[in-house]
C-alpha cells in the first residue's frame, strides 16, 4: 500500500533566491524505512514539514494513503507522528506528563495512556528523569523524550527529523535498533531525515538524496551503490610531517590528521595501487567498494573528475 | 508481513479542551507566581494613586475598585495570552500541537481558560484589597460568577488575536501593553463617563473594557450604569465570539 505519493512538489519561500523544494516526486510504501539525505539547506526539513501538513506547498501534490493531507481536519494528525529537528514544544512539562498527555490526545483512554507512558519511559530509559521538566534534561535526554512523545500511541507513519542529534554514539545505535524494531514489528512506516549517512545505511530500506531542493537520486541503497560501483574508495595514511601526495582530480578530503580519503574509477585501481606503493610518504592505504556515504558525498558535491587518462599523485596542499 | 493500519482516534471536543487546558496550565507553571504578583501589585499601586485623587468620593472610588479588577484581568489574561501565543509559535509548540488530532478552536479556548483560571486569584485579591483600602461596601450579585469569567474570556480572546498576528513575542508584548493602556484610558474604566469627552465616550463603546467595567460596577457595587447589564453581557459575548473566531482564522495552524 502506498503511504505517500508526492508529485512535482515545489516550495518557494518569499524573497528566497531559489525554491526550497523544486519539482520533487517520490513515493513511500507502507512499512518502509525511507531515508532522506542531503546537506544543510538541501530542503529536507521543508519537505517533511509539508508531508506533516505543517507547511503548504507552492505547487504540486502530496497524498497520504491516497487522499489529500487536508481531506478532513484530522486526516493527517490521526495518521502521523512528527519529530522536529530542534526544540521540544512542551518544555515545562515533566517527562511523564508530556508522554501521557500526548498519548491521551492521540485517542488512547486514560488507563491506556498511562500504560503507554510507562512502556515508553521504559523503552527510552527515561525512568530516572520521569518527574523532571524537559528544560532540566540534557540535550540527549530531551531527544529521547521527543522520540517517546512522537511515538506515543504508535502512529502508523512516523517522520523523524535528525532524531539522533545530541546523542552519543552508543545511544545512537540503540535508538536505531529501537526504531528499526518498531518498523519491523508493528509495520510502522518511518521517514527519516539525517546527515548521518553511515548510521542510516544500516537501517533504511530506500533512500532519497536531496541537493539544492531537488531529488537527485532515490532507490534502494544497494541498487544506488551498484549503479555507482564503478568507483572505489581509497583510504590513505601518510607518515607524520610529510606533505601528502594525492590525486587532485579525485577531490581528496582529510578525514583525520594524516588520513585522507578519495574515490577513483575501478579501472584506475591498479595504477593507483602502484603509485601509492611507490610513494615513500604513504604508510598505509586501503581500497574498498564505495559506501552510501561516498555516493551521497559524490551527489551533493561536484562529482569527482575520474576521467584522467593518466592518474598521478600530486601535492595539493604543498 | 503486512500490518493493518491502526489509525489514532480523535478525542471528543470536551476531552481535547480539558487536556489542552491542563497542558497549558502545566506548560506555563513557571509563570504562576509572576502572574499572581503582577496581577495583584500593578492594580494595587494604581489603586493607591487613584484613591488619593478620588478624595473619598464614593462613586469615584467605586470606579477605582472596579477599574482595578479590570486592570488585573487585563494584565493576567490579555497580556499573558498574547505572549503565550507568540511564544508557542516561536518555540514550536504550535507545530507540535498541530500534528496532534486536536482542533485549533480547542487550543484557543483552552489557552483562554488556562489564563483565566490563573487570573482569578489575583482578581479576587485585588477585589478584597480594594475593598479594604477604599472602605467600600460591596453589594455582590450572583451574576458576578458569570460576568468575571466572561470578561476574562473576552480579554483573553483579544490577547490571542494580538499573539497570533504579532511577528514576534517582543512585538506581542509591546502591542498588548499599548492595548492595555488604551483600553484603560480611553473609556469609563477608572473615571466616570461624564468626565470623558463625547468623542472618547463614543469610541469607548468599541472597547471590551467599557462593558467589563460597567458590568462589574453593577454586579459588585449594585449601582445602575449608563449601559444596562444585559447589554454589557451581550456585548461581551459578541466580542468574545468575534475575537476567538478572528484569532482562529489568523492562527498559523497546519500550514494555513
Amino acid at each position: 500500500m502506498r503511504v505517500y505519493d508526492i508529485h512535482n512538489l515545489v516550495k518557494r519561500y518569499p524573497n528566497a533566491p531559489r525554491a526550497a523544494n523544486d519539482g520533487i516526486s517520490l513515493q513511500v510504501e507502507q512499512g518502509e524505512f525511507f531515508g532522506l539525505l542531503g546537506d544543510n539547506g538541501a530542503g529536507k526539513s521543508t519537505l517533511v514539514r509539508q508531508m506533516a501538513n505543517l507547511l503548504r506547498p507552492t505547487s504540486g501534490t502530496i497524498t497520504l494513503y491516497g487522499q489529500g493531507l487536508d481531506s478532513t481536519p484530522m486526516y493527517t494528525p490521526s495518521r502521523i507522528g512528527y519529530m522536529p529537528q530542534t526544540g521540544f514544544a512542551l518544555n515545562n512539562l515533566t517527562v511523564a506528563e508530556a508522554i501521557y498527555l500526548t498519548a491521551h490526545l492521540r485517542g488512547l483512554s486514560r488507563p491506556d495512556a498511562r500504560a503507554e507512558r510507562e512502556r515508553l519511559i521504559d523503552l527510552w530509559q527515561l525512568g530516572p528523569v520521569r518527574h523532571q521538566v524537559a528544560t532540566q534534561l540534557s540535550g540527549g535526554q530531551r531527544r529521547l523524550l521527543l522520540l517517546a512523545t512522537t511515538l506515543a500511541a504508535t502512529p502508523p507513519v512516523v517522520i523523524l527529523d535528525e532524531p539522533t542529534n545530541d546523542l552519543d554514539p552508543l545511544r545512537r545505535t540503540w535508538v536505531w535498533d529501537n526504531v528499526r524494531a518498531l518498523n519491523r514489528q508493528k509495520g510502522t512506516t518511518i521517514i527519516l531525515v539525517t546527515h548521518n549517512v553511515v548510521e542510516a545505511e544500516k537501517v533504511i530500506d530506500r533512500v532519497g538524496i536531496l541537493r539544492d531542493g531537488r531529488l537527485v537520486a532515490q532507490g534502494r541503497p544497494s541498487a544506488l551503490k551498484a549503479a555507482w560501483s564503478l568507483r572505489l574508495r581509497v583510504d590513505v595514511v601518510f607518515a607524520p610531517g610529510h606533505v601528502p601526495a594525492l590525486p587532485v582530480g579525485a577531490r581528496p578530503s582529510e578525514v583525520a590528521p594524516e588520513r585522507w580519503q578519495f574515490t577513483i574509477a575501478r579501472s584506475e585501481a591498479l595504477v593507483y595501487t602502484r603509485l601509492l606503493t611507490e610513494e615513500a610518504a604513504v604508510e598505509d592505504f586501503r581500497l574498498s567498494t564505495a559506501t552510501l556515504e561516498d555516493l551521497y558525498l559524490s551527489l551533493i558535491d561536484v562529482p569527482p573528475d575520474s576521467t584522467d587518462a593518466h592518474p598521478t599523485l600530486s601535492h595539493p596542499i604543498a | 508481513m503486512s500490518h493493518p493500519i491502526q489509525l489514532m482516534r480523535t478525542q471528543p471536543f470536551p476531552i481535547q479542551l480539558l487536556d489542552l487546558t491542563l497542558l497549558q496550565l502545566t506548560n506555563v507553571r513557571w509563570a504562576w507566581r509572576g502572574t499572581l504578583l503582577l496581577g495583584v501589585l500593578a492594580p494595587l499601586i494604581f489603586m493607591g494613586l487613584a484613591a488619593g485623587l478620588a478624595q473619598s468620593n464614593t462613586a469615584t472610588l467605586g470606579y477605582v475598585l472596579t477599574g482595578n479588577v479590570v486592570l488585573s484581568l487585563l494584565f493576567s489574561t490579555l497580556g499573558n495570552v498574547s505572549n503565550n501565543f507568540s511564544y508557542m509559535r516561536e518555540s514550536g509548540t504550535l507545530d507540535y500541537l498541530a500534528t496532534l488530532p486536536v482542533q485549533r478552536v480547542a487550543l484557543i479556548i483552552a489557552t483562554a481558560i488556562a489564563f483565566l483560571l490563573l487570573s482569578l486569584p489575583s482578581t479576587l485579591i485585588s477585589l478584597v484589597a480594594g475593598k479594604l483600602l477604599l472602605g467600600l461596601d460591596l453589594v455582590v450579585s450572583p451574576l458576578v460568577l458569570m460576568v468575571l469569567p466572561l470578561i476574562g474570556l473576552t480579554l483573553a480572546g483579544l490577547g490571542a488575536l494580538i499573539g497570533v498576528i504579532s511577528r514576534s513575542s517582543q512585538e506581542a508584548g509591546s502591542v498588548s501593553l499599548v492595548m492595555q493602556m488604551v483600553l484603560v484610558v480611553f473609556g469609563p474604566v477608572f473615571v466616570p463617563d461624564q468626565s470623558l469627552s463625547p468623542l472618547i465616550r463614543t469610541v469607548s463603546l468599541l472597547s471590551p473594557a467599557t462593558y467589563a467595567a460597567s458590568a462589574l460596577r453593577q454586579t459588585l457595587l449594585g449601582v445602575p450604569d449608563r449601559i444596562p447589564l444585559w447589554v454589557d453581557v451581550l456585548a461581551l459575548i459578541a466580542l468574545t465570539l468575534a475575537l476567538l473566531w478572528l484569532a482562529g482564522q489568523r492562527l498559523d495552524w497546519r500550514g494555513k
